[in-house]
């Protein structure tokens, strides 16, 4: 057997064991009784906003966050991180509204905001969110009842993509959307190693006691959560709280950003390895080591991927070279052709093994609208997702050891 | 606010869970095996009944000239049989990758095919003689050896395309490796010593054809009828 062969089947096979346990999980979920904060308990909360030029969009990220419906206090506090936009000024508006702002003389990036904003903040229950974030009124309620339970140090929500117009955001969109089901798995696990920088909630006593963020870190999000992980509190999941943000739409911004993130991942993963053990429980011994397995077995698949189908587009120009680039006789097609098609694939068992990954796909985006509405142009997004999001997933991780291997800089910016 | 717990451990749910997920995540991968390989087997069962379908064909427009003494010129099943033999050809050589080059089952069809070809050759030669027809003959000797499995199939590809495009053609594939008196006694014929080998009009023998004119120009094509066994 092939080397690739074997990694091949080797992943596949790890899949499936992973999917099954992910939804024997999340049915043995159903069965826990979870304890909530009713409304006249909920606590006051600061939202704080950390912005870098965001004229775009922090007026609408405002207002969004500002027409919530919940029941208790709460205050905003916007951090104009240096920004040579109108993002601060159109900040100002919003001070008779309430919205609390200050000014960081030059950009020190967005952990040193959030930190700034920590220190502003009134209330215990802190939620960070992007300037370029919006979230439906609802939200924080459907959050914040979460920290009833004192052991739970962070609350993230579904983070979801703005309806897509473009290729690069239809296969996001799917992308963020498949992640509902597996974040609130991991949450029942106990197991959530990410805590989107878009919108979370956090305990202010936790950042006293260990800490703020970590203003030099790629993905100082990740890093918060790993961190809350370290010290065994909870990071939970609201599955029914979308939080909206916006994807890059051209591959070049995306490519940076997923650099960012999995050079993150990387270098924090490593920072935290103590977590790679049975005293962290199912996160120690399947979460994480899964992650990382999922990871190579990406960037070896698609090394081979990429290496075949090169090597293959070399060999069919070589084949049309000496049929004299004559496509006619392809259009001679009968009932044989078919017949035979449809033994091929039925009888291979890659084709079959995708089969089933598909339609496990569907089932997460299935429960996905079942907690926050319908999904954006389903058929075509979750075919254009399940083509080409694996090899653009192996691409930008095998660019991203790269830039870990060859030791170059990748800025947050 | 509670005291980190960095010295307590964190217990693994369920153990159970794991062990669950470990026997149905295996239980579905070995189905799908299985799944593939009943279907391979349903492909194969189709084949063998078409195999002996076309056989039965054959044999029976061959009895109705040479021993019926029925005019061998108004047969009319020569394009349906040759069309049927092409397929089973391709379905062997699916169910050899799938199944293995030493599945016995799928070795005998093949045999038997080497036979039905040979037959239908014959048929062929003696229609061109008795009707003055100008049907042409490529016989096709490839390997499936990893050595020359690429050059195999790339020839492969090139004899398609010309089958495609050219009417009065027949072309007849052979396996040099499998174990048969019939495939030693061709190669010995034809002075088959390696692979792919293409013989044209049972007369012009050549080797790995890189370019579909290397083959074209041997070719006496003359109306719209085409054959690829």
């Amino acid at each position: 057997m092939q080397v690739i062969t074997f990694i091949i089947y080797s992943s596949i096979y790890i899949g499936l064991i992973s999917i099954t346990f992910f939804i024997l999980t999340f049915i043995d979920d159903k069965k826990k009784p979870r304890i909530f904060f009713k409304d006249k308990e909920l606590p006051n909360i600061s939202v704080i906003i950390p912005a870098f030029n965001e004229e775009e969009t922090i007026a609408s990220t405002l207002d969004s966050i500002l027409a919530s419906d919940y029941p208790k206090k709460f205050e905003v506090i916007v951090i104009d991180d240096g920004s040579k936009d109108k993002t601060l000024s159109i900040a100002n508006k919003y001070k008779k509204k309430g919205v609390r702002v200050f000014k960081q003389a030059k950009n020190q990036g967005k952990g040193a905001a959030l930190n700034l904003g920590i220190k502003k903040a009134k209330y215990e229950i802190i939620f960070t969110m992007d300037a370029d974030t919006e979230v439906p009124k609802s939200n924080l309620k459907k959050m914040a009842k979460y920290f009833k339970d004192p052991e739970v140090m962070s609350i993230t929500p579904s983070i979801v993509t703005h309806p897509p117009k473009n290729l690069l955001e239809r296969i996001q969109h799917i992308e963020y959307v498949t992640g509902i089901f597996l974040r609130k798995t991991f949450a029942a696990l106990n197991a959530v190693h990410i805590a989107p920088g878009a919108f979370s909630g956090y305990r202010k006593s936790f950042f006293e006691k260990y800490g703020g963020y970590d203003e030099d870190n790629l993905t100082e999000d990740l890093e918060m959560a790993l961190r809350i992980q370290y010290y065994n509190y909870k990071v939970e999941n609201a599955d029914d709280a979308p939080a909206y943000t916006r994807p890059p739409s051209k591959h070049s911004p995306l490519l940076k950003q997923r650099k960012r993130w999995y050079i993150g991942l990387m270098k924090n993963t490593w920072n935290y390895k103590k977590l790679f053990s049975r005293e962290y429980g199912d996160l120690g011994i399947f979460i994480l080591p899964i992650a990382w397995i999922s990871i190579l077995f990406a960037i070896s698949v698609t090394t081979y991927f990429l290496y075949d189908i090169s090597s293959s587009i070399y060999k069919e120009i070589l084949f049309y070279k000496s049929i004299n680039f004559d496509f006619g006789s392809f259009l001679d097609i009968n009932f044989y052709f078919f017949e035979r098609l449809f033994f091929k694939l039925a009888s291979n068992n890659i084709i079959i093994f995708l089969l089933i990954f598909f339609i496990v796909t569907g089932i997460y985006l299935n429960y996905a609208s079942k907690r926050i509405g319908k999904i954006s142009n389903l058929l075509i997004n979750f075919p254009l997702f399940f083509i080409l999001f694996p090899i653009l997933f192996g691409f930008w991780w095998i660019v991203s050891v790269f830039y870990v291997i060859f030791n170059k800089n990748v800025s947050w910016s | 606010m509670k005291k980190g717990n960095q010295n307590s451990r964190r217990p693994v749910q369920s153990k159970k869970r794991y062990v669950l997920a470990f026997i149905i995540g295996t239980l579905i991968f070995i189905s799908a095996f299985a799944l593939t390989t009943s279907i391979s087997y349903l492909q194969f069962q189709r084949i063998s009944n078409f195999q002996n379908e076309i056989s039965y064909q054959i044999f029976n427009d061959k009895l109705d000239y040479s021993f019926f003494g029925e005019d061998i010129c108004a047969t009319g099943s020569l394009q349906k049989i040759s069309e049927g033999l092409s397929y089973q050809g391709l379905i062997i050589s699916d169910l050899e990758k799938k199944l293995g080059k030493k599945n016995k089952k799928v070795l005998f069809r093949k045999k038997f095919y080497t036979i039905i070809e040979l037959e239908h050759l014959d048929f062929v030669n003696k229609l061109n003689e008795k009707c003055s027809l100008n049907i042409s003959t490529i016989l096709f000797f490839y390997s499936n050896n990893k050595n020359n499995l690429e050059k195999s199939e790339e020839t492969g590809r090139l004899l398609d395309v010309i089958y495609r495009k050219n009417k009065n053609l027949v072309i007849y594939s052979f396996d040099i490796n499998i174990e048969s008196n019939i495939i030693e006694k061709l190669k010995d014929k034809y002075d088959i010593e390696k692979s792919p080998t293409i013989i044209i009009n049972e007369n012009k023998k050549i080797f790995n054809p890189k370019n579909i004119k290397d083959i074209e120009k041997y070719l006496n094509l003359k109306d719209e009828s085409i054959i690829w066994l």
